[in-house]
This record gives structure tokens, C-alpha cells and sequence, in this order.
């Protein structure tokens, strides 16, 4: 397995927020995370990517273990919900950022930044700062931020939170189109219920702390623990009364 | 037609501020202006030419003012800003805020009263370096009170996203925190130099009277009634606050709005 995720636990205040995780996940692979606010899942995510110190456990990326390592140093990226795009750069060098940091020549930095600018659909938009995109177009950019370091893990907290309804349907096909063209190995957490299957090769359920991950989507979809069940009693229920409704007419 | 009264009104307010610095510099081109005189005996550059003699130390006075509160505004805007982000982040952030407000309770000259001490047994005392030291305890604190706002929850999401981008500690300040932040530096370095050109008190007892400010030569030569040299060092005393508020309000506030 890429990733491997072993007994990692962290307690805040006496309060225990994540319990002895475990999962693996393959690579090029998304696994959904769904989950309630405040269940652990941003916790679990900052663990992986090493912006939290877990209490202990250990973390494998392609069989190394990453536990120890500077979170700087483990090329997992951490995508919040927000876009965080660097207000002082414009929407080139906001791209063009990890490579910056990892002194990329400047040959390079401009074929891979136009190359990603391209992917993303924001061809023409390299000069503008972020203030002058809209909400998907910022999102995209923050994407194209993230993938262009070739990240070996892509962490993505609530990404289309902040998003409308249609922005959000084209950013989830994006991101499929784009982690299938990238190969790219990504956690996608969400608290949205469709959007964890539609986004996920595997599927997973957090709560309190406690992470189940289903062998298929259709185990996900059979547990009423997930929701879906009920989801689909009022859908039906809702049909079955119009349906009633236009009878009696 | 109406005769408004509201011009004249406007005008006058803006004659009673501006005729202070209008007459200071008047007075800093005049000399032997004796009462009941209404003209002086003489009016032109020769005070201004007295600033390049070393006899009355004029222009010593002005650039060491300017190379210490240069010191005391970078030394105090860059620790601040480092010493706020501890701060505004630390468990006990409550605690720290209300010390760094500690050097304001006390007026500069019993605060400095209370400091001669430690600054005899430093060697400090009577050199530009104890002057340095002394008003930066009071520009330090102001830094960090400054940049408390700027840290917070989004500013630490762009260092976590830095860090997982790949960014050490150096380039998250030098690619993120600093330019994040640039205008709230310069305002910043402003404030603090302003707070340090203008000191008086600190100075004056920590510097005993060898280390000459500007502030501190404009008392001395009000003390010797010499109002004309008096109103020079004025002049030299208000002008790079002047610039600099100048260049505050056309290349930082006009930015920041």
C-alpha cells in the first residue's frame, strides 16, 4: 500500500479528538472522508501532513515512515477550504510558489506554471492577482498550487466548503480530471454526503474520532451510520407523494 | 445672496495651525529681533549657514538624532514583529499583553530614573548606545502591541500551507510573512521613529546631557534664550517627521485603504 496509516491517536485537553487510526490507501487513489463538524478529521489531516504531533503511531508513505519527519520534508500537501492564495503574488507566481521554494530554474518554472495554467482552464489569467478571480477560479489556482510540486499525498480539507452549488459540481469534475491526469494520491474530507461519493475511489466514514473505512460503496451505502439510507427514504417518500398527488389530479 | 461664513472659519483654523511653524521658520532666518521692533535686523541665510560650523554642533546633533532613532526603529519594528508573533501565539497571551503595556505606567523620566541604574553598571550611561538601549524598552513594547493584530488564525493557515508546500522557517518570513505584512512594517518603523526622534525624557537623563538630540539641543538653546537657533533646530527637528509622514500617507496608508 502508498500509504499506511498505524494506531496514530492525539488527545487535546484530556479530550481524546482522534482514536487509534488505522487505514492504507493505494496509489493514485482518493479515499472521501465524511464526516460532522468537530469529529477529528481536520485533526487526523494535520497529523498526516505533520503540522500536528500525533501522541503516537506511525505514518508510511511508500514504506517509509514519515512520523518523524518535518512537515516540510514529507511532500504531503495540505489543502484548506479556503483558497489562502498569497494576496502580494499574482496568479502565476501564486502557482509558481513551491517550485520557487525549491529554487526551480526559471525555464522550468514557466513551461510547468503555463502547463498547470492550461490544465486548470485559466489560460490568460497569469498576470491577474487574486483579488480580480472568482471563488472557483481561486480554488482552481490553489489546486494548480498544490499539484505542480508533485505532492505524494494530497490533503484536502472541505476544499468546495466556501463554493456555490454549480462552481462546486464543475470544481468536483475538475478535480477528478485532474488527479486522473496527474496520478495524483489524495484524503479528500468532507461533510457532504454526495460529494464523498462521487469524489472517492474508497469511501469512509469519521466520527468521534474514529475512522471506518467500507470495502466498497455499496457497504458505505448500506450502513445507516453513513445517512445515505435515510437520504434516499425521503427522496422516494417525496416522489411517492407527487406521484399520489398527480394520481388524485 | 447669502454670505457664508463657513470659508472664512476654515480659513482662520487653518492660519492658527499653520502660523506656529510659519513663524518658527521665520524666526530661524531672523536675528537681533528685539522688542518693540516690528521687522528684525537682519533676515536671511545666516543662521541656516551656522548648521555646517561645528561650533554649535547643529548638524552633529541632527544626524546622530537621526542614526539613533533609525536604530531604535528598525531594532524595535523587526523584534517586535518577531517577539508579537511568540506572544500573540503563547498559551499565556493575556499575561504577556498586559506586560509589554509595563514601560507606559511610569513617565519616561521616573522610568528612566528607575533604569540609571542598570545602565551605570553596563557602562551605558552618558553614550549613544545606553540612549539607543533606553528608548528602545519604550519602542519594543508599542511593536509588539502594533503587530498583535496581524497574527490570527488565517495568517497562520498561509504558514502551515507554506510549511506543507515545502517552505522552511526563513522563506516562510522572507516569501510570506514579510510581504504579508509590509505595510504594517513601514507604518510600524514610522511610529517607532517618530517615538524615538521625538524622545526627551529617557534621553535626556540617560544621555546626561553628552549624547545631544535633536529634542535635547532644542531645550538647550531655549534655556540660553537663543530663540533663533532655537527655531533652526525646530525646523530641523519637524522636517523628517514631516518627509516621513509624506512618504507614509502617499506610499503605504493610500495602499492600505
Amino acid at each position: 500500500m502508498f500509504l499506511e496509516v498505524k494506531n496514530i491517536a492525539k488527545t487535546f485537553h484530556k479530550e481524546e479528538v482522534v482514536k487509534d487510526l488505522n487505514f492504507s490507501l493505494s496509489e493514485n487513489k482518493t479515499l472521501s472522508i465524511l464526516g460532522k463538524s468537530g469529529c477529528g478529521k481536520t485533526t487526523m489531516l494535520k497529523m498526516i501532513s505533520g503540522l500536528v504531533a500525533s501522541d503516537h503511531g506511525e505514518i508510511f508513505i511508500n514504506g517509509e515512515n514519515i512520523k518523524d519527519k518535518a512537515p516540510e520534508k514529507r511532500n504531503i500537501v495540505y489543502l484548506y477550504q479556503e483558497d489562502l492564495l498569497f494576496p502580494h503574488l499574482n496568479i502565476f507566481e501564486n502557482i509558481a510558489f513551491g517550485l520557487r521554494l525549491r529554487k526551480v530554474s526559471q525555464q522550468e518554472v514557466e513551461e510547468r506554471v503555463n502547463q498547470i495554467i492550461s490544465a486548470l482552464e485559466l489560460d490568460n489569467q497569469g498576470q491577474k492577482m487574486p483579488h480580480q478571480l472568482s471563488g472557483g477560479q481561486r480554488q482552481r489556482v490553489s489546486f494548480g498550487r498544490a499539484i505542480i510540486t508533485n505532492p505524494s499525498l494530497l490533503l484536502l480539507d472541505e476544499p468546495f466548503g466556501s463554493l456555490d452549488t454549480g462552481t462546486r459540481q464543475r470544481m468536483q469534475q475538475l478535480f477528478k480530471k485532474l488527479a486522473h491526469e496527474f496520478s495524483i494520491t489524495s484524503l479528500f474530507v468532507t461533510h457532504d454526503l454526495k460529494e464523498a461519493l462521487l469524489m472517492g475511489d474508497e469511501i469512509a466514514l469519521m466520527e468521534k474520532g474514529r475512522l471506518q473505512v467500507y470495502p466498497s460503496k455499496e457497504a458505505f451505502v448500506e450502513d445507516p451510520a453513513t445517512g445515505v439510507k435515510n437520504e434516499i427514504t425521503f427522496w422516494d417518500s417525496l416522489i411517492n407523494q407527487n406521484e399520489i398527488k398527480e394520481m388524485r389530479a | 445672496m447669502k454670505l457664508s461664513i463657513r470659508p472664512f472659519i476654515l480659513s482662520a483654523i487653518v492660519i492658527l495651525v499653520l502660523f506656529p511653524f510659519a513663524y518658527l521658520l521665520l524666526l530661524s532666518f531672523a536675528s537681533g529681533w528685539q522688542y518693540p521692533s516690528l521687522l528684525p535686523e537682519y533676515f536671511g541665510w545666516q543662521n541656516w549657514r551656522v548648521i555646517f560650523s561645528t561650533e554649535t554642533g547643529i548638524l552633529s546633533s541632527f544626524l546622530l538624532s537621526v542614526l539613533i532613532s533609525l536604530a531604535v526603529a528598525i531594532s524595535a519594528t523587526l523584534t517586535g514583529f518577531l517577539i508579537s508573533k511568540v506572544v500573540s501565539y503563547h498559551p499565556q497571551k493575556n499575561l504577556l499583553s498586559l506586560l509589554t503595556y509595563f514601560p507606559y505606567i511610569l513617565s519616561p523620566v521616573v522610568f528612566a530614573a528607575c533604569l540609571s541604574y542598570f545602565f551605570i553598571k553596563a557602562g551605558l550611561f552618558g553614550k549613544a548606545g545606553g540612549v539607543i538601549v533606553a528608548q528602545f524598552i519604550i519602542a519594543f513594547p508599542y511593536a509588539v502591541i502594533f503587530f498583535s493584530s496581524f497574527w490570527g488564525e488565517r495568517v497562520k493557515s498561509f504558514e502551515s500551507l507554506t510549511t506543507t508546500l515545502g517552505g522552511n522557517s526563513w522563506q516562510k518570513y522572507i516569501k510570506v510573512l514579510f510581504p504579508l505584512a509590509k505595510g504594517l512594517i513601514l507604518i510600524c518603523f514610522f511610529q517607532t521613529f517618530l517615538i524615538s526622534w521625538f524622545e526627551y525624557g529617557l534621553t535626556s537623563i540617560i544621555g546626561v546631557g553628552k549624547v545631544q538630540t535633536m529634542t535635547i539641543k532644542v531645550f538647550l538653546f531655549i534655556k540660553e534664550a537663543n530663540f533663533y537657533y532655537g527655531a533652526l533646530s525646530c525646523c530641523l527637528l519637524i522636517f523628517p517627521p514631516v518627509l516621513l509622514l509624506y512618504i507614509n500617507k502617499k506610499y503605504v496608508f493610500n495602499k492600505l485603504i
